[in-house]
């Protein structure tokens, strides 16, 4: 199924994002609350009715496409006032909200013109300028940045914020970029394979993510997860006792951001033994990538080593092969259920 | 060698693409050039002098007689009736093949199962050869055995001569060879079609356009280029109209059928006036050329292009 | 205050087919009526209207003259009569025919593939002098109708055939190859596709050794079938159905093609419509055969030159 039971709600003027990797049911979400595709069993509302009977164009929604999808063969004006035409709207209030969208989004020169004339960032502001114009209660953008360069991206992300907080429509966003996702969104929808992961702002999708998927997807470089045993009420990574922690024994999966992660020239007692694989310097400061030994006689079939990402200040430098000590902060350390990648519900505390 | 390597020496990638090419670009050619030379341009400038001449293909004396082939022309009727009958032929034919063809497209421009299937028995007509279909045809309406007099009986409209009438032969070729060229002209428009990005479809429909204004706004005038390129193509397909009418009424009944180019193969190989009928092969020449070039002017300002 | 709200919604991965007509909005209703899409009602009766006159040739092929010469007519003859088929072999040599239309086709289909793969490749890739020009005169030929042709080329074959080879003279088959060897068009076509071929590929041959000519044959040639094929297809199809040509050089019956043959069978037995039909009925069944397996090349040389123009 390309999706299995979505339940989502939108408040009134609220950005939703839905986020995740391609195949997962984000613009089949977004495809049938625009009544482009059918679903095969529950309800869908906009503003209190139930659309599922609806054609698209009978549910006061606009859609800004990955492609833009506009009428090449009409001019700006046309295209922008395509939808009010169809429902008879007056030609002089057609022709003073074609002009005051145009006004808003700054392609006032460019209503003449036809799409083959125009930009790709141009042809992007034409095909929300059809959106805007039509005052619809639902906003839907499918992807509407991917097709433009990485520049111009950052450019129209901005635009796109404060076009929000002009016109604070309820809309909903669907991307792939983690990125994008973070800074735009009111709220995310984090989803993959068909389900939702987890919903939640910025803040909560990064710092407290309900599952292993959403802790790795979300933040560049993802968060390490490392798979480690706690006995007799002690964690260990690789067989080597870090800390004692509060939590049922058994294998269990640990989190940890490189910013979090600290790194130590020299090991220590109770520090989690790894060895440096490779630097890469990033400027203001350095990525280091570590090798840690996860071998546990209790976790059999895991690998032997995993890789794990540090962020530490600029200027340092550690050769291939540099014994290193790593520290789990006890506040920015997380758990996972081993078998299920959920949160542990209670994040443990860990005494040093 | 070995020692000067990169660092020394930048790695020519690709010789020459100047001159040194010629000679090979001209041997690759040669063979094309020879025969389209002595086949598609040597003939055209044979016609012309042949059309200041007056010969029968067979005795190599070929009198000079300047412009009096282009001369008799002019007071030809039978020259004066085929234009017309050329002329009636084709503005019947164009667009009637262009609208069965749209029509038919646009009903194959749906995934329901089996389309594959229809859609084969929609682009089939396009391998019959024009003497199968005039002999169908001809039988199709038979005036006293055929089919369609049947089916017309059996509605109680009466019995029609049909190719054999000469007010009706010319009508009935239309119909035929409309028939012979909806294949085409489906593939043509199916393409076209289906060139649409179903984005625009449903950006349209967002928009609250129904299914039938969507296609008036929408994908009619994407077809454009379509609509151009078998406007012409169909044009000068059917100003040379042959094989049908001699596969069914050899020009007649008296003559209704006779279109140009069968009236210029008469006269070049049944009459053996070959001069004459080249001088009418090149005054047609010149007429397509005109149109087709009328046909291009008027597409740049009215067809959109992408 | 909610404005949007998906409750339990589920859906189907929607299989992308490439080409639908994209009907975004049709009630779910209909498909609870019937089994299938309504659509099925119009296309069959359409369908069918297109074929019905080779339906109707086919039912007449296989009666007997009493059945044919009835009016109104009989939809479906008492007993299937093959012996048409056999007789109408024997009343013609329908044999020579086939081999004749044979042997022009595969003539003309193989001198064309390798005449103008060479000349569109020298076109698309070998800067030449003269190229621009010489490519525009090629092209010329293309407006050029065949009435204006015709007459010249009938006596540029006869000085064939009275000082070259008997062969390749009027009245023999020879003479229905000749003119059609190469044309503008497929140099045309060619030439076009071998330019979407990326010269990256052809250079990293020629790094790897390759020599200039040996690039077209190796990496060029290979990654055209597609377009071969296509021209191919458009090829065998013009050439087997040509009859002017074939009417305006050739008299003697074991010289004649299928079409020609066809004509001088219609001539002699013009009111035997059973036997007629069984003649045509042979006489296009080669065609259509290649037409259905081939026909996603054929659907691709109509396409392509039509939205190209």
């Amino acid at each position: 199924m390309a999706l299995e039971r979505l339940n989502l709600t939108v408040s009134d003027g609220e950005f939703l994002i839905l986020v995740g990797p391609s195949g997962c049911g984000k613009s089949t979400a977004l495809r049938l609350t625009a009544g482009l595709d059918k679903p095969t069993s529950g309800e869908i509302r906009i503003g209190g009715t139930v659309v599922n009977g609806l054609a698209p164009g009978q549910r006061d929604i606009a859609m800004v496409f990955q492609n833009y999808a506009l009428y090449p063969h009409m001019s700006v004006y046309r295209n922008l006032a395509y939808g009010l035409r169809q429902r008879r709207t007056p030609r002089a209030e057609i022709e003073r909200r074609v002009r005051e969208t145009a006004e808003l989004l700054q392609i006032s020169e460019l209503l003449d013109r036809k799409p083959g004339q125009l930009s790709g960032g141009q042809r992007q502001r034409v095909a929300m300028g059809r959106a805007l114009v039509r005052k619809p209660q639902a906003f839907l953008l499918d992807e509407p940045l991917s097709n433009l360069d990485a520049k111009l991206r950052n450019q129209v992300r901005g635009d796109l914020k404060r076009l929000h907080r002009e016109l604070p429509i309820t809309s909903i966003y669907v991307t792939h970029d983690q990125v994008e996702a973070m800074t735009l969104g009111d709220r995310l929808c984090v989803m993959s394979k068909g389900e939702v992961q987890q919903i939640g702002t910025t803040d909560d999708i990064y710092n407290r993510p309900a599952n292993t998927f959403v802790a790795a997807f979300m933040g560049s470089p993802p968060m390490n997860l490392v798979p480690a045993v706690i006995r007799s009420g002690i964690l260990h990574i690789g067989g080597a006792a870090v800390t004692a922690v509060a939590s049922p024994n058994g294998p269990v999966t640990v989190g940890v951001r490189p910013e979090h992660l600290q790194l130590h020239s020299a090991y220590a007692d109770g520090m989690v033994p790894a060895r440096v694989d490779f630097v890469e310097p990033l400027g203001s400061h350095v990525l280091v990538t570590a090798l840690v030994d996860v071998r546990d006689d209790s976790l059999p079939g895991t690998a032997a080593q995993t890789r794990v990402i540090v962020q530490a200040p600029a200027g340092n430098d550690w050769e291939s092969g540099t014994r290193i000590g790593l520290v789990m902060p006890p506040e920015r350390t997380y758990f996972f259920d081993a078998e299920t990648g959920d949160a542990r519900r209670s994040r443990e505390r860990i005494s040093l | 060698m070995p020692e000067d390597a990169p660092a020394r020496r930048p790695f020519v990638v690709l010789r020459g693409l100047g001159r040194g090419e010629s000679v090979t670009g001209w041997a690759l050619v040669s063979p094309a050039v020879v025969l389209i030379g002595v086949f598609g341009l040597l003939p055209v400038l044979m016609s012309l002098q042949l059309s200041f001449q007056k010969s029968d293909l067979l005795t190599p004396e070929t009198p000079w007689v300047g412009l009096e082939n282009y001369r008799k022309l002019a007071d030809d009727p039978v020259f004066v009736e085929a234009i017309k009958h050329t002329i009636i032929y084709t503005a019947l034919f164009v667009p009637g093949t262009m609208l069965v063809g749209l029509f038919v497209a646009a009903a194959l421009n749906r995934s329901v199962r089996f389309i594959s299937v229809y859609r084969t028995a929609a682009y089939i007509t396009m391998a019959v050869s024009t003497i199968s279909q005039g002999i169908i045809f001809l039988w199709l309406t038979d005036r006293d055995y055929g089919l369609v007099n049947a089916a017309l009986n059996a509605v109680g409209a009466p019995s029609q001569p049909f190719l054999a009438s000469p007010s009706q032969a010319l009508y009935v070729i239309v119909a035929m060879t409309i028939w012979g060229w909806t294949g085409f002209s489906v593939i043509v428009y199916l393409a076209a079609l289906q060139g649409v990005p179903a984005e625009l479809h449903e950006a349209a429909a967002i928009d609250g356009a129904s299914a039938a204004t969507r296609f008036r706004t929408i994908t009619v005038p994407l077809l454009g280029p379509a609509n151009l390129f078998l406007v012409v193509w169909l044009t000068i397909n059917a100003l040379q109209l042959f094989d049908e009418v001699y596969a069914t009424t050899r020009g007649g009944p008296l003559r209704a059928t006779t279109v140009i180019v069968y009236y210029l193969w008469d006269r070049a190989f049944v009459q053996f006036d070959a001069g004459y009928a080249a001088a009418m092969a090149y005054a047609l020449f010149v007429v397509i050329l005109v149109i087709t070039a009328v046909q291009f002017r008027l597409a740049r300002k009215h067809v959109h292009t992408s | 205050m909610t404005k949007l709200q998906l409750s339990d919604v589920a859906a189907a991965p929607v299989p992308t087919l490439a080409h639908s007509d994209a009907p975004p909005a049709p009630p779910a209703r209909r498909r609870r009526w019937l089994p299938f899409s309504p659509w099925h009602l119009v296309l069959i009766p359409l369908t069918f209207l297109l074929i019905v006159p080779l339906l109707w040739m086919l039912v007449t092929s296989l009666e007997t003259e009493g059945e044919a010469n009835r009016f109104p007519p009989v939809l479906l003859p008492e007993r299937p009569r093959f012996e048409n088929y056999s007789e109408a072999w024997a009343a013609a040599p329908f044999g020579h025919f086939f081999l004749n239309s044979a042997l022009v086709t595969l003539v003309v289909l193989l001198s064309n593939l390798v005449v103008c793969s060479l000349a569109g490749y020298a076109f698309a890739r070998i800067r030449f002098l003269g190229r621009g020009a010489l490519f525009v005169t090629l092209m010329a030929t293309l407006m050029v109708p065949f009435q204006v042709t015709m007459i010249p080329v009938f006596l540029i074959v006869k000085w064939f055939g009275d000082n070259v080879w008997a062969g390749l003279g009027i009245d023999h088959i020879g003479a229905l190859m000749l003119p059609n060897l190469a044309t503008a068009f497929g140099i045309f076509f060619l030439r076009q596709f071998f330019q979407t071929v990326p010269v990256e590929l052809e250079e990293a041959a020629r790094v790897d050794g390759t020599s200039r000519l040996g690039v077209l044959f190796k990496i060029v040639l290979p990654l055209s079938l597609p377009a071969l094929s296509t021209l191919a297809a458009l090829t065998v199809l013009t050439s087997w159905n040509d009859f002017l040509w074939p009417l305006i050089v050739i008299t003697s019956h074991d010289q004649m093609t299928i079409p020609l043959g066809l004509s001088y069978f219609q001539g002699a037995h013009r009111v035997k419509w059973p036997l007629l039909m069984a003649a045509n009925v042979m006489s296009l069944l080669p065609m259509l055969l290649v037409f259905v397996g081939a026909q996603r090349y054929f659907v691709q040389s109509v396409a392509s030159t039509g939205l190209k123009g």
